[in-house]
């Protein structure tokens, strides 16, 4: 199956974030959800589902989300991702483009993505920022469901903010000798990261054993969990958003009972 | 190709001898960390360690330095450093990793200058007076005339020995059985080389950046410790 879909929002002379394109096309179904009795000045809503059975072997699926100046989208995931094996050859591949203008705000915080027998799936995501952009963007990997040894996941992170690359990385799960040494995944099953350009970053990293929350060379900042299970990666992503001095409770998910993190749990 | 049949085989022995007073030797490349947490204590452990780190850190130290003999082979200008400066922090997200990197470079740059005076080298330096280890070392073997293959070579072959010698310190293991083990990864660290040199010569951007979430939290963590308590290795 190859879809591409396309999300736009942008800010109305009222000052509210409004959704001005939206085209799914199966797999990819894109649901807004603002309420009419939402905050006016609040962020536009949408929902990403997949009305079918993807991303299968075979699948090239594309998004591009344009977030225009001064607007802000939050764009939510409503179920896991399963990376299946297709029956056609040459795995699947998820490709998302993010553009975010001057002053705009993009939150991307998708439900996991599991990564389950015999996949062969590339997820990439590119984001390019400009000027005062802000971004959120969260990745939970789990490999295999429960019991299951993990088929191939290759995924690949580039963001620049003004033509400046601020983070790009590739990671490789799914080869068993590599997952299981102590550099790479040390035998962990949930990969959980998120990318923040959301104001201030942290002066100093912030670290436990498992978690940090990075800032990175030239802005940004990068959380990143290793963990048994995805209530432990939950914990620890909590933890280290706590430490984000751009985040507020609400936003890190700390306010009691107010705000899990988003597609976790 | 052979690895010792064109010019500067000498520069690239000395650059990968632990001797090379670049200041190599105080850091384990988050081996110290992997130690404390009981993860690696025998050789089968440190075997699995310097594999995932070779084929993670050592792959993207292997493409930035045969990129970066590239450009001193090509009496690149200034905006090519400047561009391997900043894409290899962009793959490098870990604070402490980004610091081990540049004190290394700043090291070996410092040595580099006096055994290989070169105006390409001070172009590299005058970008940054901390460049990243890699590209110091594919620096300083494209000026002493060797190969983008050789210097992805050295430092493959430096993103695991420095830690082998590590565990060496730490765990008190047999030095015969380490060097064994170094020396069974040789085929990896062939491929890997051989494999940055194809790519050395593309735009820094498209460079590959593989990374390795373990060793990003080990080196936070040894930093964070390394801070209250005292510890052998600076990362």
């Amino acid at each position: 199956m190859k879809a591409s879909a396309r999300l736009v929002v942008e800010r109305d002379s009222a000052g509210r974030s409004v959704v001005r394109e939206l085209r799914s096309m199966s797999p990819l179904t894109l649901v807004p959800r603002r309420s009419l009795l939402a905050n006016a000045t609040g962020p536009a809503l949408v929902h990403l589902v997949s009305s079918a059975t993807a991303p299968l072997g075979g699948d090239d699926l594309e998004l591009s989300v344009l977030v225009g100046p001064g607007a802000h989208l939050r764009l939510h995931g409503v179920a896991a991702t399963l990376a299946l094996p297709g029956h056609r050859p040459g795995g699947s591949r998820m490709t998302l483009h993010l553009q975010v203008a001057d002053g705009g705000r993009l939150e991307y915080l998708p439900e996991p993505t599991v990564v389950t027998a015999r996949a062969d799936h590339h997820a990439e995501l590119c984001a390019d920022l400009a000027g005062d952009a802000r971004l959120r963007c969260r990745e939970v990997l789990v490999l295999g469901r429960s019991g299951e040894r993990p088929g191939r996941l290759r995924s690949d992170i580039r963001l620049t903010r003004d033509g400046d690359p601020l983070l790009r990385q590739r990671l490789d799960v799914g080869d068993p000798t590599l997952d299981s040494t102590p550099a790479h995944l040390a035998g962990h099953r949930v990969l959980a990261t998120e990318l923040l350009v959301w104001g201030a970053d942290p002066a100093e990293p912030v670290s436990g054993d498992w978690w940090s929350l990075a800032p990175l060379a030239r802005g940004g900042s990068l959380a990143t969990v290793l963990a048994d299970d995805t209530v432990a990666a939950d914990r620890m992503l909590r933890t280290a958003l706590a430490a984000h001095p751009g985040l507020d409770k609400a936003e890190a998910g700390t306010a009691d009972g107010v705000t899990r993190v988003a597609g976790i749990a | 190709m052979d690895v010792l049949e064109v010019t500067g085989a000498a520069a690239v022995l000395s650059l990968a001898d632990s001797r090379f007073p670049g200041g190599g030797h105080v850091h384990s490349g988050g081996l110290e960390e992997a130690v404390a947490r009981g993860l690696a204590t025998d050789e089968r452990q440190l075997a699995s360690f310097l594999y995932g780190r070779l084929r993670t850190a050592g792959e993207l130290a292997a493409v930035f330095a045969a990129a970066a003999t590239h450009a001193a082979r090509q009496r690149a200008d200034r905006k090519t450093w400047i561009e391997l400066d900043v894409e290899l922090d962009a793959r490098t997200p870990s604070p402490a990793q980004r610091e081990a990197s540049r004190a290394q470079g700043r090291g070996t740059a410092r040595a580099g200058r006096a055994a290989w005076p070169n105006p390409v080298l001070d172009d590299l330096l005058a970008v940054t007076p901390r460049p990243h280890h890699p590209v110091t070392v594919g620096a300083l073997v494209g000026i002493a005339g060797g190969t983008p293959r050789q210097a992805a070579l050295s430092v493959t072959y430096l993103s695991v020995s420095g830690p082998a010698s590590a565990a060496v310190r730490l765990l008190g293991l047999d030095p015969f059985g380490v060097n064994a083990v170094v020396v069974s990864l040789s085929p990896e660290m062939e491929r890997i080389a051989a494999e940055a040199a194809e790519q050395a010569e593309l735009p820094a951007t498209e460079l590959p950046a593989p990374n390795a979430p373990a060793l990003d939290l080990f080196a936070e963590a040894h930093d964070r410790i390394h801070r209250e308590e005292v510890r052998l290795f600076a990362s």
